[in-house]
């Protein structure tokens, strides 16, 4: 009897530590925003999951950008929220603020794919076209097959013919 | 041509990486600088859609010629009939005389081939990159998916369909292979026909 007792409250102390860490593992989320990968928490459930909302600690850690009184703001980069869609883009619930990282790349026209909870962010139009209109040939830093990094920026000085290739 | 101030930065685009690209490295022990890249970084900053894609870049960081068919063997002349010779003497041109090369372009030029990248264009990018992602993190069959969607939104890429079809069995995930692809074509060519001046030899 005892030990059917001690069984049953063991069960009912456990059970919300199993449940806690199942949701967690469902639910976590990874975001690639500059090529880099960070784990963000999963939004409140009154969030919806059509969008990748992340708590503004996660958007500075995953992105870098920050709210500002003039707009979402990264160095000297700032860009101002829609007045008017400002609830599309906040959210603020209890002490923690919500930011909705999708509509935020729908306003830059950044290209995005999702695959369950893993959330893909490319580059802004205006990132992805500069050298149309700077004619500079876009950087870079890739490793050798020794692991030793080389960017193209330390040919500088040099004419450089840039070629591809691939196994496949 | 290095006593010209001259280099050659070749770029692997693969995902599979030195496992990939290793042997052919060693196989050509290159006397010029050979990167490995995993995640076709340079296919996007450059809007790229086949290899061997070469640019030429001057002392300044500045684009000379952008994005065209650089083959400087003729390896494999039998499947796309470009002859290399041409355009390693461009090169050679280009190497001796800088801007005053005829084959150095202008900025009206430039402007004319270089075009910002098509919105779908740009989505095929993060569907591929999302995809190079599922598959180097072991998630096989999610990165079929995105492969496809990028394949679809961006079908001028042959890096995209290439490189997928690589990373598994083609006929089984994709109901194609290379081979058959090439044949659609049915004399459409391979690679958009490079565009060099036409010079006079000396005689």
């Amino acid at each position: 009897m005892l030990k059917t007792q001690i069984l049953l409250y063991a069960s009912m102390i456990c059970l919300p530590f199993v449940l806690g860490a199942f949701a967690a593992e469902t639910e976590r989320r990874t975001v690639i925003y500059d090529n880099r990968t960070t784990e963000v928490a999963p939004p409140p459930a009154n969030l919806s999951t059509d969008d990748l909302w992340v708590t503004l600690a996660d958007l500075k850690r995953a992105t870098g950008f920050v709210i500002k009184p003039q707009g979402v703001c990264r160095d000297e980069l700032c860009f101002p929220v829609p007045k008017a869609r400002r609830s599309a883009f906040l959210f603020k619930q209890r002490t923690t603020t919500w930011f909705n990282l999708s509509e935020f790349a729908r306003l830059l026209r950044q290209p995005t794919a999702r695959e369950k909870e893993l959330w893909y962010f490319g580059p802004r139009p205006d990132e992805q076209n500069a050298f149309i209109g700077s004619f500079i040939a876009p950087d870079f830093k890739l490793p050798d097959m020794n692991g030793k990094q080389h960017s193209l920026s330390d040919f500088r000085g040099k004419k450089v013919l840039l070629v591809t290739w691939a196994s496949w | 041509m290095k006593d010209k101030n001259f280099e050659i930065v070749s770029i692997a685009e693969d995902t599979g990486g030195v496992k990939d690209a290793g042997k052919w490295i060693e196989a050509a022990k290159p006397e010029y600088t050979v990167l490995i890249d995993t995640q076709h970084l340079v296919t996007r900053l450059y809007d790229m859609v086949n290899v061997p894609t070469a640019v030429w870049i001057d002392e300044k960081g500045r684009i000379v010629r952008p994005n065209e068919v650089a083959y400087v063997d003729n390896r494999y002349k039998g499947m796309h009939g470009i002859e290399a010779s041409e355009y390693l003497d461009a090169l050679r041109d280009w190497a001796a005389n800088g801007e005053k090369s005829v084959f150095a372009l202008s900025e009206k030029q430039l402007k004319e081939r270089l075009a910002p990248q098509n919105p779908d264009w740009a989505l095929a990018s993060a569907e591929f990159a999302l995809a190079e992602h599922l598959y180097r993190t072991g998630q096989s069959e999610a990165s079929i998916r995105h492969y496809k969607e990028a394949q679809r939104l961006n079908p001028e890429s042959w890096n995209y369909k290439r490189q997928a079809w690589a990373l598994s069995d083609a006929e089984r995930d994709y109901g194609t292979s290379f081979m058959k692809e090439v044949q659609k074509l049915n004399g459409k060519p391979y690679y958009s026909p490079r565009r060099l001046p036409e010079v006079k030899k000396p005689k």
